[in-house]
C-alpha cells in the first residue's frame, strides 16, 4: 500500500492508496468523520484514521486497500463528496 | 394614426404591456382585476405569451419571477387582499433584483371592504408593504390612457433598473371606459452581460447601481439568492456585505428616480394655491380647480405619476411658489404625511375624502373654499 | 511515505461549486448522499447528449434539503420558503427547452408549498419536483413536520406528535402526476435510477427521497449517530418492483416504507395542452 498527499480541486489535500486495481482516494479537508463509508464497505477496507483535518474531523483512511473491490459504496454513500474510489491504469 | 379602442385601464394597461414586450402573465381572479387577466388570457398567447391560472396569488408572483429569470418580461395583478399575499414574493424580487410588474387595482379598504368600489387607501401598502429595507417604484396613472402609457412605462422601469414595480390603478379607473390610443411605447429591455460567463455576477453593478441581468439558459450558471448575498450571489452574512447590497438596492431606484417620475403640473404658473391630487382623485380635482379659476380664484393641481419613490426635489419643483398645498385623496390622509415633510416651509393642508366613487369637484371646492376664510 | 503533488478531483466536482465545500450539512446527513446520486443520474444523462447544462436549471426553497441548490454549478436558485414549485413553474412556461429539476425538503414542498405541490401535479407540468424526506423540521431545530410519524417527539411536540404523517407519494398520484416513486439515502443507486428515468419524461415527475437527518430526528428518537440511523432506516426499508399504491403509507415504529416507481405514465403534460412543447 502506497499512501501519498496530493492536492484536490478546489484546495485542500488527500489521502489515497491503490492496489493496482482501484484507488480510493480521500478529500480530507471535507470530510465530517460520520463514519458512513466505514459502515458501508462490503469489504472492510476503510478505517477511522488517526489523523484529524483542520476542523477536527478524523477522516478515514484506506487502510486495507488490499480488499477494495471498486464497488463504490463509499463514494455513493458519503454525504460530503469527500471520498471516491477510481479504476487504476485503466488510461 | 395609431389605433384608438373604447376601453377601460385594466384593458390599456394589458395593452401597453404588450405594446412594451410582455412575454409572460400568471395571476389569480379578483374584482376589480379579472378582466386584465381575462384580456391577457386571450390576447397573449396569440402574441407567443403565456398565460397561466395559479392556485393563489403566492403562487403567481414565484411564477412570475421565475419566469423573469427566464428571460421573459412578466407581471402580475391583484388588487388589496391578493397584494398582501403577494408580500413575501415581492420582498423576494427585490432582494434579488427581478425585474416584474405587478398591476396592484386598489379597491375599498380592510380585508374584503367593497370589492367594486374604491379608495386609495394602500399607498403605503405599495411602498412599504412587505419586509425588509427597501424602495420600489408605484406608478399612478389617472386615466385609461394613461394606464396604457405608463403600464408600458412601468414595466421598461421593471427591467431597466432590475426592480419589482408597481402600477398603482383603482377600481374607479378600471370601471370607466374612455377613448385609449394606442401611442407607440418603449420595448422593455434589460441590461445583458457583456463579460463572458466566467467573469459574470450577477449582482454586480454598473455605474448606475443596476447590474446587467444574465438569465436562466444562457449559460452564465447563475445564482437567485434570497440570503444576503456578494456579488456573485453567495450568502454573505457580514455587517460590511449587507449594508452594501441594501444601500445599493436603495439608492439604485431613489438615484434614478428621472426614469421614474414625471410629476405633472396644471395652472401652476401663476398658482397661490396648489392641489396635489393623483390617481383618479385628481380627475375630480383637475375639474375643481377649472371651477376655481373660473370664480378667479389662483389655484392649481400637482399630480405625480409615480408616487415612490418619494422625491422632495421633484415635488418642490412642482409646487413652485404656491404658499398652500391641499393634499386632496381618497383615504384617511396618507401622502399628506409626505408632502407635509418634503414642504415644510409651506401651508400644507390634508383634505381626505373617503369616498367609495370618487370623491366629487364640489367636496374638493368646499375644502378650498373653507380655507380661504 | 513519498509525497507527490498531483490533482485529484471527485467525480462530481465538475457539476459542484467546491469552493463551497464543505457544505453547511451536518455529519452524517443522509441529503449530500442524495444530491450525490441526483448528480450522477444528471451527469449520466449529460453524456449521453439528452441534457444540456447550460439548459438544466436547480430551484430550492428554503431548508436542509433547499440548500442543494447552492452546491450545484448550474443555473440555480435559492427561493422563498415554499414557493420553489411556482417558480420553476414559471421558468419552465418561458423556457420550455430547459430542464427544471426542484429539490426540497418535506416541509419546503408538501408543508408550506403543499398547495403547490398538489396543483403543479394537478396541472402535469413538465418539472422534476425531488423531495427529500427526513421528517423533521431540520434547520430551524427540529420541529414537527407534516411528514413526522405519528407518536415521534419533535420539539413542538414534545409529547409525541398525535398527528398522521401525510403521505405524499399518494397525494402527488392522485393528483395524476405522470411519475411518482420513492427512494432512500439507504439505497443511493435506486435514486439515481429514478431520477434519470424521471429527467426522460414529459409532464409533472415527483420523487420521494427519504432521507435521515442524526443531529434533530435522530437525536429525538435516541439515534444520534449517523451509522445507527441509516441502518435504523435501512431495516425498515423494502424495494419493490411496482408497489402498489396502498402500499405507499409509513410509520416509523415497526413500520416499513416500501421504495418503487408507483406510477409510470405519459397522459399529455402542461406544456404540451398549451402548444408550448410537442405531444
Amino acid at each position: 500500500m502506497t499512501t501519498v498527499q496530493a492536492a484536490a480541486e478546489g484546495g485542500g489535500e488527500v489521502v489515497e492508496a491503490d492496489n493496482g486495481k482501484f484507488r480510493v482516494v480521500v478529500i480530507t479537508e471535507r470530510c465530517k468523520e460520520c463514519g458512513i463509508c466505514i459502515s458501508v464497505c462490503p469489504t472492510k477496507v476503510l478505517v477511522k484514521g488517526p489523523k484529524a483535518n483542520s476542523r477536527g474531523y478524523r477522516y478515514p483512511i484506506p487502510e486495507h486497500i488490499e480488499k477494495c473491490i471498486g464497488c463504490k459504496m463509499c463514494e455513493w454513500s458519503c454525504p460530503d463528496f469527500a471520498i471516491f474510489v477510481e479504476r487504476v491504469g485503466g488510461r | 394614426m395609431a389605433r384608438v379602442e373604447f376601453i377601460n385601464a385594466n384593458l390599456a394597461i394589458a395593452e401597453g404591456v404588450m405594446a412594451a414586450g410582455l412575454r409572460f402573465f400568471a395571476g389569480y381572479p379578483i374584482t376589480p382585476t379579472s378582466d386584465l387577466f381575462e384580456y391577457l388570457a386571450v390576447e397573449l398567447p396569440k402574441r407567443g405569451g403565456v398565460v397561466i391560472q395559479f392556485e393563489d396569488e403566492i403562487a403567481s408572483i414565484n411564477a412570475v419571477i421565475g419566469a423573469s429569470w427566464g428571460g421573459a418580461p412578466a407581471m402580475t395583478a391583484t388588487s388589496g387582499p391578493g397584494f398582501s399575499l403577494m408580500l413575501e414574493g415581492l420582498s423576494f424580487a427585490i432582494m434579488t433584483e427581478t425585474p416584474l410588474l405587478l398591476a396592484y387595482i386598489m379597491r375599498a379598504d380592510p380585508s374584503t371592504g367593497v370589492p367594486t368600489k374604491s379608495t386609495q387607501a394602500d399607498v403605503f401598502q405599495a411602498r412599504y408593504g412587505a419586509h425588509g429595507n427597501y424602495e420600489i417604484p408605484a406608478l399612478v396613472p389617472w386615466s385609461a390612457q394613461e394606464a396604457y402609457e405608463l403600464g408600458a412605462k412601468a414595466l421598461w422601469v421593471a427591467e431597466r433598473l432590475r426592480v419589482p414595480t408597481i402600477l398603482l390603478s383603482d377600481a374607479t379607473l378600471a370601471h370607466t371606459f374612455e377613448r385609449v390610443e394606442f401611442v407607440p411605447v418603449r420595448r422593455a429591455e434589460r441590461k445583458k452581460p457583456r463579460v463572458p460567463p466566467e467573469e459574470y455576477r450577477p449582482y454586480e453593478p454598473e455605474d448606475d447601481l443596476v447590474p446587467p441581468m444574465a438569465s436562466f439558459g444562457e449559460g452564465y450558471n447563475v445564482m437567485v439568492e434570497s440570503l444576503t448575498h456578494d456579488e456573485r450571489g453567495y450568502y454573505a452574512p457580514t455587517n460590511e456585505a449587507h449594508r452594501r447590497l441594501i444601500w445599493r438596492l436603495v439608492e439604485k431606484v431613489r438615484r434614478n428616480w428621472r426614469l421614474i417620475h414625471d410629476t405633472k403640473t396644471y395652472y401652476m404658473d401663476d398658482a397661490e394655491v396648489a392641489i396635489y391630487a393623483y390617481g383618479s382623485t385628481a380627475r375630480a380635482a383637475y375639474a375643481a380647480v377649472k371651477e376655481l379659476r373660473r370664480e378667479g380664484l389662483k389655484v392649481g393641481l400637482v399630480r405625480p405619476t409615480a408616487l415612490w419613490p418619494f422625491i422632495d426635489e421633484d415635488l418642490k419643483r412642482a409646487v413652485g411658489g404656491a404658499r398652500r398645498v391641499f393634499v386632496v385623496e381618497n383615504n384617511i390622509g396618507l401622502m399628506y404625511k409626505e408632502v407635509a415633510r418634503a414642504l415644510r416651509d409651506k401651508e400644507v393642508v390634508s383634505a381626505p375624502l373617503i369616498d367609495l366613487e370618487l370623491p366629487t369637484p364640489d367636496q374638493i371646492i368646499e375644502v378650498v373654499k373653507e380655507w380661504r376664510r | 511515505m513519498e509525497a507527490v503533488r498531483r490533482l485529484r478531483k471527485h467525480p462530481l466536482d465538475g457539476l459542484l461549486r467546491p469552493e463551497r465545500l464543505p457544505h453547511l450539512w451536518c455529519p452524517g446527513c443522509g441529503l449530500g448522499i442524495a444530491l450525490g446520486a441526483i448528480l450522477r443520474a444528471v451527469k449520466r444523462r449529460i453524456e449521453e447528449g439528452y441534457l444540456q447544462r447550460e439548459k438544466t436549471a436547480f430551484i430550492g426553497g428554503i431548508g436542509c434539503s433547499a440548500r442543494a441548490s447552492l452546491y450545484v454549478d448550474f443555473d440555480s436558485a435559492h427561493t422563498v420558503h415554499g414557493r420553489a414549485i411556482p417558480f420553476a413553474t414559471g421558468l419552465k412556461a418561458v423556457r420550455p427547452d430547459m430542464k427544471v429539476i426542484v429539490i426540497g425538503g418535506d416541509g419546503d414542498i408538501a408543508g408550506i408549498g403543499g398547495n403547490h405541490l398538489m396543483h403543479a401535479a394537478r396541472r402535469n407540468i413538465d418539472l422534476l419536483v425531488i423531495m427529500m424526506n427526513n421528517m423533521v423540521y431540520a434547520m430551524t431545530g427540529g420541529q414537527l413536520a407534516p411528514t413526522t410519524p405519528t407518536g415521534l417527539y419533535t420539539t413542538t411536540t414534545p409529547y409525541g406528535n398525535p398527528e398522521r404523517p401525510i403521505n405524499v407519494v399518494k397525494l402527488v398520484a392522485t393528483m395524476g402526476a405522470n411519475y411518482v416513486a420513492r427512494a432512500a439515502v439507504t439505497h443511493p443507486p435506486l435514486i439515481e435510477r429514478y431520477v434519470y428515468k424521471a429527467l426522460g419524461k414529459k409532464g409533472f415527475a415527483f420523487i420521494e427521497v427519504i432521507s435521515t437527518c442524526p443531529e434533530v430526528f435522530g437525536r429525538h428518537i435516541g439515534m444520534r449517530d449517523a451509522v445507527d440511523l441509516l441502518n435504523a432506516l435501512r431495516e425498515r426499508v423494502v424495494v419493490k418492483q411496482r408497489p402498489h399504491i396502498d402500499e405507499s403509507y409509513y410509520e416509523w415504529e415497526g413500520g416499513k416504507f416500501v421504495l418503487g416507481e408507483y406510477v409510470d405514465k405519459d397522459d399529455p403534460s402542461y406544456l404540451e395542452r398549451i402548444g408550448v412543447i410537442k405531444g
